[in-house]
């Protein structure tokens, strides 16, 4: 099991413009210490629950919000980018999809795992938006993504 | 939340619709035993701590609990279990007072690092799944400044960790055990001020992003737990949430705020993009080289090396780019090297770091260095408090407390990092201090107390702002303001300090300042505007940034992480370095070992400084004897 899993990461990691290091990540990721990993037993969250009776144009203004405000830099950095580049032309489902994807998860690190392809994302999370925000991370054009943008890309005036 | 909205009016906790302030915006009144401002991880402890006392306690909040700022901790907590090693919390006392360069108040010092070990079992008790040994104890790694046997001993290992998401963990544990004694949330509610009466605090008033209504919280108990004030700078670790609102709103009080000079530069941010390299990944082995291949630490530091205390580090890091032996096509940054450790060791250890390098450095960690440089990372300054979390001001040489207000976690000022903060002690403080306001208050009230009511225009002002903004008409955009705020910090108050070049910044933000008063927002609406809520934060960040480089300028000596090239050395009482007998002690008006308290007029942006005596006792000498002050090397 433990090999298969590592020749199927070595050609994908070799398919890809390789953008991360040639490691294999099968180790799990959640732990540190020499102990092996115990069984997690967390306290459940109350769940999610999409919001309704939100117009489209309401739904985009609050997912601007919260693609901004994020936990750590890494994340505002990567999702304002995103909400620049797509939140303005994305469809409903789409919409739906991203609200999900962004406060749904508990830990804002593993959006950043999942975006960046470090950690599997989760079948539940899988789908367009997800696609988009994989592609998004990989920055084929380079760009430089030193911050977070500024608001006014929105200003109608300019 | 809608449902959070509607839970408040089902309840019934006194929900007034209140005209008096203002017949634009609807306005909604609660009453509440306490109201906690922050949903992180030192507003959590204390949301949980009041409910499970039995407090009806609201928590206001501009961000879902576990999307706060303290998710982004991989470091771990500090406390003196001694699992893999002899431990003694003294040690861990003794090199968090060297650590703040003698400027913390050792008794909230002896009151953190005894309460350490029990703060971590009760959150492990809680549900907190720390990681473990083999033997099934909890884990502890080597972090910076932490030493055994009041320094004589070697490195100590005294930092317990979640793998790599402690602060997530914490978040997680402490929001779900909050909600089982029924804490009220109001969650992505951005709260402008303070409601103040005869020097007494008597609740928030805050803006409901959702639908745009202004909500007045009426609570006998305030605490507030927002952050720090990283976004200051123009290059800093810290998410674009962390504001300073808190500071602001007790500074708008008429309030002092404490040392906000003492700015904590984390070693190794990624130089561009600023995020942060952990200092972990020097616990696991990793070295900073220049740009002749030497681990310049060894000289230093000849003992911790890389692992000595941040500030000194920054500081070194920046004297080998000075003296150019920086790397790069600019030669303004240094490498962190970690492709000397075996690539297993990285990947399990360390998993996060090899993204982070890769996304926005564009290095492969297992073949070659990250370029890193002195970033942003931290406020030991903040909102004066005592050992019990209650916010004071110094009048007539005393400690007043300020009926009704506590405050903890970063934006409060115990003060237990005073210069300098030692990597794992803030996870620390957060539980400590959040526990400390929680147990302050249930001490001196009781649930369910009648509340005087509210003055029919409470928070009128706020209001007032708040549709000034929203309407702002002027010449200048937000966004544009914000960055001359932040390159002048950088420019002018950064790693090393220098007279004529921080008076230059103190005039520069001065004028940045004034220009808030010409400012231009666009968008007019008042459902989830966030042009409006990133106005409001420059207004706070502002005001963080005018005391932080003015308390700067008039602090002539260098200690902890206000480094001053024109003022080397540490100006204390007596002269430290040299035997006491003979000298004659400094009047306070003639040294620096003094905390700053800072004050500023909201209309024209001026700074007053005063200053107040650093705690030299601990809490009981026979426990824990303080510790003198004496120089600080590693």
């Amino acid at each position: 099991m433990f090999s298969v899993n590592v020749a199927r990461k070595a050609v994908l990691s070799v398919c890809r413009a390789s953008l991360r290091p040639a490691v294999s990540t099968v180790i799990s990721r959640g732990y540190r210490g020499d102990a092996p990993e115990p069984t997690l037993i967390e306290i459940q969250l109350p769940p999610w629950q999409e919001r309704t009776g939100e117009s489209l144009d309401i739904k985009r203004k609050r997912l601007l919000y919260e693609s901004r405000k994020r936990g750590m830099l890494e994340n505002c950095i990567l999702l304002s980018l995103f909400a620049k580049q797509y939140l303005n032309t994305m469809s409903e489902p789409q919409l739906k999809q991203y609200d999900r994807l962004i406060n749904e998860p508990s830990n804002d690190w593993d959006i950043y795992y999942w975006a960046t392809e470090a950690k599997p994302t989760p079948d539940v999370y899988q789908g367009e938006v997800m696609d988009m925000l994989k592609e998004f991370a990989k920055n084929k054009d380079m760009e430089q993504r030193l911050d977070a943008p500024n608001l006014e890309y929105l200003d109608k005036s300019n | 939340m809608s449902a959070v909205c509607a839970a408040s009016r089902v309840l019934g906790r006194k929900i007034v619709s209140s005209k008096a302030i203002s017949t634009q915006y609807p306005v909604v009144d609660h009453e509440f035993d306490a109201v906690v401002v922050g949903a992180g991880g030192a507003g959590l402890r204390a949301a949980f701590g009041l409910s499970e006392a039995g407090f009806n306690t609201a928590c206001v909040t501009k961000l879902f609990p576990t999307r706060s700022h303290t998710v982004a901790a991989q470091g771990g907590i500090n406390a003196a279990l001694g699992n893999m090693e002899e431990d003694d919390w003294r040690w861990h006392f003794y090199d968090t007072v060297k650590g703040s360069d003698w400027l913390g108040d050792q008794d909230a010092i002896h009151y953190m690092t005894e309460q350490a070990p029990a703060a971590v079992v009760e959150l492990e008790n809680f549900g907190m799944p720390f990681s473990r040994t083999e033997e099934g104890r909890i884990y502890q790694r080597a972090f910076g400044g932490q030493s055994l046997k009041f320094g004589k001993g070697g490195q100590a290992h005294r930092c317990c960790c979640v793998a790599d998401r402690t602060g997530h963990s914490l978040l997680h544990t402490l929001y779900g055990q909050s909600l089982r004694y029924d804490t009220s949330y109001f969650v992505e509610y951005f709260a402008l001020d303070l409601l103040m009466e005869d020097g007494e605090c008597q609740g928030v008033i805050a803006l409901c992003m959702e639908d745009g209504s202004i909500h007045r919280f009426r609570a006998k108990n305030t605490v507030i737990a927002t952050g720090g004030y990283g976004r200051t700078f123009f290059s800093c670790t810290s998410a674009h949430t962390s504001t300073g609102d808190g500071n602001a709103m007790v500074t708008r009080a008429g309030l002092p705020c404490q040392d906000l000079e003492f700015v904590q530069f984390h070693p190794t941010g990624i130089y561009g993009a600023g995020c942060l390299i952990t200092e972990g990944c020097r616990g696991e082995g990793g070295i900073l080289i220049n740009s002749e291949g030497e681990r310049f630490m060894e000289r230093y530091a000849p003992n911790a090396k890389d692992l000595a205390s941040r500030d000194v580090v920054s500081r070194s890091m920046t004297i080998e780019i000075r003296e150019g032996r920086g790397v790069g096509p600019d030669k303004d940054h240094v490498y962190l090297q970690l492709h000397h450790l075996p690539p297993q060791q990285l990947a399990a250890r360390l998993p996060g770091i090899s993204e982070t390098a890769m996304i926005f450095a564009g290095v492969d960690v297992t073949k070659d260095p990250i370029p890193v440089l002195p970033t942003v990372h931290y406020n030991m300054g903040g909102i004066p408090t005592n050992y019990k979390g209650q916010v004071i001001t110094h009048e007539n040489g005393e400690d007043m407390v300020v009926p009704g207000l506590y405050a903890c976690g970063e934006s409060g000022c115990a003060s237990v990092h005073g210069a300098n903060r030692l990597g794992a002690n803030s996870l620390l403080d957060l539980v400590v201090f959040g526990r400390a306001c929680a147990l302050t208050i249930a001490e001196t009230n009781t649930p369910g107390e009648k509340l005087s009511p509210l003055k029919p225009n409470a928070g009128e002002a706020s209001v007032a702002n708040l549709d000034k903004i929203r309407f702002a008409n002027g010449s200048t955009r937000t966004s544009e303001i914000r960055l001359n705020m932040q390159k002048t910090m950088q420019n002018h108050a950064a790693v090393f300090r220098t007279g004529d070049v921080l008076k230059e910044g103190c005039e520069k933000m001065d004028s940045v300042y004034k220009s808030l008063d010409d400012i231009k927002t666009f968008d007019r609406g008042i459902v989830w505007n966030t042009d409006l809520v990133e106005t409001l934060e420059l207004q706070n960040l502002m005001l963080n940034a005018v005391q932080t480089i003015v308390s700067a300028e008039a602090r002539k000596e260098s200690r902890g992480a206000h480094a001053r090239e024109d003022f080397k050395d540490r100006v204390d009482e007596y002269d430290y370095s040299k035997p006491l007998q003979g000298q004659v002690k400094k009047p306070f008006e003639q040294h620096w070992r003094k905390h700053t308290m800072s004050y500023v007029d909201p209309k024209t942006g001026k700074v007053t400084l005063e200053y107040r005596p650093v705690i030299d006792n601990s809490l009981n000498a026979e426990d824990c004897a303080a510790i003198p002050p004496a120089i600080r090397s590693y």
